[in-house]
């Protein structure tokens, strides 16, 4: 999941100056499940935006707004009229469904309420962690599981650092060291030889911003 | 007789360490220098240790050749990326630097930059590699050479850190990528070193790390927050009832220099603001001149 978190009301409103009439989206997936753009928070924001003056002409919840033919459907179809009505959209997703909302087509200045976090585990409601920072070459195969490129902050590839203390992080000791867990489940996977093996440098060009992939059309079997 | 020759003969091996100045008066650093030469085999610089900016270690090692000190070029993999590392290495080779120790590195946020982007390309397993293939003639993707350098390869181990196996087990990588010598995180309890080296292949060339204890708060200050370092009860309790601890600090480094010169190659003395007392402290252990 990708994890957000709402912006302070105050920038949003600064974002929003000189624009009355407001749209707001909201994302059906990701900020649905950790509560930062659902339904809920949408009706939130569009109480505290009355509340300053402002007009809400309309909003939806996209089931996934980063799905472009989502976007379209909703606000060139369903939501036609009202975003037409808009001066400006407020969109409560990740950075990828405002861009998408943006290029959609609608023709108004798109604006973020959410700040895009990470690619995380959620635990719980109120607690998830970074468990991926998509490096484009996953090397999860040998570590038991557990990605040491996204958990120990040196991205260390070949096993843990002197600054490892009884399985914390030197960078920060309320963490854990990624490559004592690595070693801790190996071990427990009967995987430990894995451990053993020289890991080259990594290929960082597979990170080389932006990415982008064309699949070719699927074949019917 | 050159660090290598001495340490590859079978010799007892002294190391020194030096911080190279943060900025560029290097009058303590040669004071240093003229109190420490013919007493040490050879004396380490340090790259931004604890993630500080300072004189970089590929211009405080030219530096101690100058005044007729053997550097031991330290690198690490903070603020390098893989071009830059092999450059600077390729550097040193050309200034007639020999011994390299590749080395993780502090992370950033230890330091006086705490806001910098670090670099990490490479751990130090992977460093280790480089500098061998560098020895072999060719680069990190195997292009050739014009010129190659010799490095004496060294790396380091902390035998304090638990999992102690972990440590043990990268330190394996790290010979196997081609490392020959080894320098360790501060000794203090020499039964656990032994342990420690007892995992190793006994032709591993070990070089044991004493940090003399100049005060409680040292000491305590490092017990909390060096991960490795453990200065025993005992040890403490003698430096609180001591009328004169620094004094103290340099009775238990003569002591630890005397134990672990029966267990392993060398030791590596990091005097930290009482570098003028190397000498002494090797004296009072029975080491001579060389």
């Amino acid at each position: 999941m990708i994890v957000t978190e709402q912006k302070k009301f105050e920038e949003v409103l600064d974002s929003l100056e000189g624009h009355n009439k407001i749209f707001i989206v909201g994302c059906g997936s990701c900020a649905t499940a950790w509560h930062t753009g659902g339904e809920t928070e949408v009706k939130e924001m569009a109480a505290r935006l009355e509340d300053q003056g402002k007009q809400i002409t309309g909003w939806v919840v996209v089931d996934e707004p980063c799905d472009e033919r989502k976007s379209k459907k909703e606000l060139s179809r369903t939501y036609r009229q009202q975003v037409a009505d808009s001066d400006a959209l407020l969109v409560m997703s990740c950075g990828a469904g405002v861009q998408t909302v943006a290029l959609s087509g609608v023709n108004k200045p798109v604006y973020p309420a959410l700040n895009s976090l990470y690619l995380a585990r959620v635990e719980r409601l109120s607690k998830s962690d970074e468990r991926c920072i998509l490096c484009g070459d996953c090397v999860l195969a040998w570590t038991g599981g557990i990605c040491p490129v996204t958990i120990c902050p040196k991205g260390l590839l070949n096993g843990p650092c002197g600054g490892s203390q009884d399985g914390r992080c030197e960078v920060d000791a309320t963490k854990e060291c990624a490559w004592v867990a690595i070693y801790e489940r190996l071990q427990a996977l009967g995987q430990e030889e894995k451990l053993l093996v020289y890991r080259s440098p990594k290929n960082y060009s597979k990170m080389i911003h932006p990415r982008r992939v064309e699949k070719k059309a699927a074949v019917p079997a | 007789m050159t660090f290598q020759e001495r340490l590859e003969s079978g010799k007892f091996v002294v190391t020194t360490e030096f911080p190279p100045p943060k900025g560029t008066d290097i009058s303590r650093m040669q004071q240093i220098a003229t109190a420490v030469a013919g007493w040490v085999d050879a004396a380490n610089v340090t790259d931004n240790q604890r993630a500080v900016v300072r004189l970089s270690p590929l211009g405080a090692a030219h530096i101690l050749q100058g005044w007729g000190i053997e550097p031991i070029m330290q690198m690490t993999c903070r603020d390098r990326n893989r071009l830059a590392i092999q450059s600077d290495l390729l550097s040193a080779a050309a200034l007639g630097i020999t011994n390299v120790l590749a080395m993780t590195g502090d992370y950033i946020t230890m330091g006086d930059h705490p806001t910098a982007k670090a670099v990490f390309d490479l751990d130090s397993v992977q460093l280790v590699s480089i500098i061998h293939g560098l020895n072999g003639g060719h680069d990190l993707v195997g292009n050739a050479l014009d010129g190659a350098p010799n490095f004496f390869i060294g790396v380091v181990a902390n035998p304090g850190v638990n999992p102690v196996a972990l440590q043990v087990l990268k330190l394996k990588k790290k010979i196997q990528a081609g490392a020959r010598f080894i320098q360790t995180q501060a000794i203090y309890d020499v039964p656990t070193f032994k342990e420690f080296m007892s995992m190793l292949d006994p032709d591993v060339k070990v070089i044991a790390g004493v940090i003399p204890l100049r005060s409680v708060r040292m000491a305590t200050f490092m017990n909390e927050n060096v991960p490795g370092i453990k200065v025993p009860p005992s040890l403490m309790a003698r430096m609180e009832s001591a009328a004169k601890p620094q004094d103290e600090g340099i009775s238990i480094a003569v002591e630890l220099l005397q134990q672990l010169r029966e267990v392993c190659a060398g030791v590596h003395v990091m005097a930290i603001g009482m570098e003028r007392y190397v000498p002494t402290i090797l004296e009072m252990a029975g080491f001579s001149r060389r």
